[in-house]
């Protein structure tokens, strides 16, 4: 299998020493958009926070990989310095932090201490204008007081600041009104170009009607355990989760 | 245990004052010292208080107040201040007044001095709030004060620049008791930056010592903003009692920012005792290495309709120890009262400490009230998000710690803002 842009390879993940990411493999190359789906539990959220980093979703095993490095090592913000950006479905607030000095920091480790940041203003400016963000938005503080809707505004805006080879976004369409899922999906068709790739994690193929997947994967019980293409995501949202099930189980029964 | 009795040379002032520093001094010598473990007194030694001898001294403080004194007064002189108040150790009290605050009737200078040219004022308010019925330690101050500071607002006078109080205390060995008092005539407004420093530099020093007493009243219609920042040397063992008291309609906002010092033991306390009445009071507390923190802040609603709030956040580092306790009284006939209180703890390391202890005496049921308290380290999944999105862990640490303290930076006035910013930022600096 080629590297790809991203790739993750036989990843397990442990929480509080139970493994609930139990060998999941991928590969995205530049251009592509990828989804997983599954039901609730099935270990999505913890594959996500796992490949970020999250020091308690421990990559036991497997290796994980952005732009040939070698991320399974690296701290959080390492791994984000060096391309991958993870859209939290639980963003966190954080009071006296304005969202104007958060983004500043943020891109000024991206870019390096010394680098010049004098286009700052005007690139968040533009990029709030594309998401339908107010400017005094910058002023907030991060997430403190913010409606759903605004705390995805906010992670899209990141997104588009920081510019990452590499965006996880996780259930990034949970608790949003239909305008809202539209802003976001327009953020997320806009970022996604020929030089990077995307990650939806999603529980509904909602999401998928407005940012169109290159390919679906089935995330059950810890494994990524079918793939196929946009017409998957159909199917699933059709049926449900049961006849994959069945699915499985037939396998594991034949071997 | 027994204390020294204290027997000072002279107790000067006219005659009506000379009567209070009597009394006070026989209260002090006679009311025994307070029993250690009993409320108030749970977490730090009396001991640390006690004097064996009533002269107050002072030390040559050119070296650790000059630059700061020289800052003041390049404020002042750019017109940023309408007053700059100089008490050199309690004992040599120097000002200036804008053209404007002179024109508008303020009063800010030696208390000594007020005592002849506003007397009647003096004699009404000095020891109405701190007096020997206090406490041992308030009684001390009360004998032994020699020079304070007196701010007279009259009625209607706004001030919209701040009245600046630079309260410096000796080195090594020095013993000073600093004396504040406040009048906020009604319906005029005032800021004042009630700034303490200096003291012994070290923590291994011979220790200096400081008992101050601040009373401030504001009256009907007032707005008094009034900042108590502490940033003593580390060798300074300071004890001080604050108290204010609004009347209808007043508002005041009340800043307790504490930094300095080896054990500081610090009570501020305002009486809401006219209807409409409004408190705020917003405090920042940040230690660090051995310092011993105990403060106490109280808000007492004497009549109905009257609003109180507290935030007081603390910020710990190394082995640093905060003490806090928040008393909220609502007298029974005080009806349709709102009150609240919070106490925020981030310790930053193992090894620091903090006790949050909320009281509630409510006697009557028609108010609103809450009380709150958080004691942590830093948030793992706040610290997470900011790294995830490329800010090294130090970085973002710094970046949370300043959020935290963020709220209480908005009720600095600009003046004191940035040297407030500056003793945080360095304390943050080794984090």
């Amino acid at each position: 299998m080629a590297n790809g842009l991203f790739s993750f390879s036989d990843v397990h993940v442990e929480v509080e020493g139970k493994e609930v990411v139990r060998g999941a493999s991928l590969t995205v190359n530049p251009g592509e958009i990828h989804a997983i789906m599954g039901p609730n539990g099935s270990g999505k959220s913890s594959l996500s926070h796992g490949l970020m980093g999250h020091p308690a979703y421990e990559i036991t095993s497997g290796t994980v990989t952005l732009n040939g490095a070698d991320l399974t090592e690296m701290e959080a913000d390492e791994r984000s310095r060096t391309g991958l950006f993870l859209a939290f479905q639980y963003p966190l607030a954080i009071p006296g932090v304005t969202v104007a000095n958060f983004l500043r920091a943020a891109l000024q480790a991206h870019r390096g201490p010394d680098a010049d940041m004098s286009d700052f203003r005007s690139l968040v400016k533009g990029e709030m204008d594309a998401l339908g963000i107010k400017h005094d938005f910058a002023t907030r503080y991060v997430n403190d007081g913010f409606s759903g809707g605004e705390k995805k505004r906010l992670e899209i805006l990141q997104m588009a600041v920081l510019g990452p080879r590499m965006a996880i976004l996780d259930e990034t369409d949970s608790g949003l009104d239909i305008d809202a899922l539209k802003t976001v999906a327009e953020g997320i068709n806009r970022f996604s170009g020929q030089d990077n790739g995307v990650l939806l994690v999603t529980h509904y193929q909602r999401l998928l009607n407005y940012v169109q997947p290159d390919f679906v994967h089935v995330m059950m019980d810890g494994r990524l355990v079918k793939s196929g293409g946009k017409e998957l995501a159909v199917k699933l949202e059709e049926q449900g989760y049961e006849w994959i099930e069945a699915e499985v189980a037939e396998m594991a029964g034949a071997n | 245990m027994e204390t020294p009795k204290l027997s000072p040379s002279q107790l000067t002032g006219p005659e009506w004052l000379q009567a209070k520093r009597a009394g006070s001094l026989t209260s002090y010598n006679d009311l025994p010292l307070p029993q250690r473990g009993l409320h108030l007194w749970r977490y730090t030694d009396p001991r640390t208080f006690v004097i064996d001898s009533a002269e107050a001294t002072t030390t040559s403080v050119e070296s650790t107040f000059a630059d700061v004194a020289r800052v003041e007064k390049q404020h002042f002189d750019d017109g940023h201040l309408d007053a700059l108040v100089i008490d050199n150790q309690g004992q040599t009290i120097t000002s200036d007044l804008s053209a404007d605050a002179s024109a508008a009737g303020l009063v800010a200078g030696s208390l000594t001095a007020a005592l002849d040219s506003h007397r009647e004022l003096a004699e009404r308010y000095l020891y109405a709030l701190v007096n020997t019925a206090f406490g041992k330690f308030e009684a001390m101050n009360g004998a032994l004060w020699q020079d304070g500071v007196f701010v007279y607002v009259p009625d209607n006078a706004v001030l919209t620049r701040p009245i600046h109080l630079l309260r410096e205390a000796g080195t090594n060995g020095s013993r000073q008791f600093p004396r504040l008092l406040v009048i906020v005539g009604a319906n005029a407004e005032a800021t004042v930056i009630d700034e303490y420093g200096g003291g012994a530099d070290e923590a291994g020093d011979t220790p200096s010592y400081s008992n101050g007493v601040v009373e401030v009243f504001g009256g009907a219609g007032s707005r008094t903003r009034y900042i108590s920042l502490q940033r003593h040397g580390r060798g300074m063992n300071a004890y001080l009692t604050h108290r204010a008291q609004i009347a209808n309609d007043a508002s005041m906002v009340t800043v307790p920012l504490a930094f300095g010092g080896a054990t500081t033991k610090q009570n501020f306390g305002v009486n809401l005792n006219g209807r409409g009445a409004n408190s705020e009071m917003a405090g920042l507390l940040f230690g660090g290495n051995y310092q011993h923190f105990d403060n106490h802040t109280l808000h007492h609603h004497t009549v109905g309709d009257t609003y109180s709030n507290i935030d007081y956040r603390v910020a710990l580092k190394d082995r640093a120890l905060s003490a806090y306790t928040g008393l909220i009284r609502i007298d029974q006939k005080a009806k349709n009262c709102e009150a609240y209180q919070e106490n925020r703890n981030l310790l930053l390391n193992p090894g620091t400490r903090a006790e949050t202890i909320p009281e509630l005496e409510i006697l009557n049921e028609d108010v609103s009230c809450s009380h709150g308290a958080t004691v942590g380290p830093i948030d793992p999944l706040m610290l997470f998000y900011l790294t995830c999105r490329g800010i090294p862990t130090d970085v973002a640490t710094r970046m949370i710690v300043s959020g935290f303290v963020a709220s209480t930076f908005d009720k600095i006035p600009s003046d004191a803002r940035e040297r407030v910013a500056a003793i945080v930022e360095s304390r943050l600096g080794d984090i």
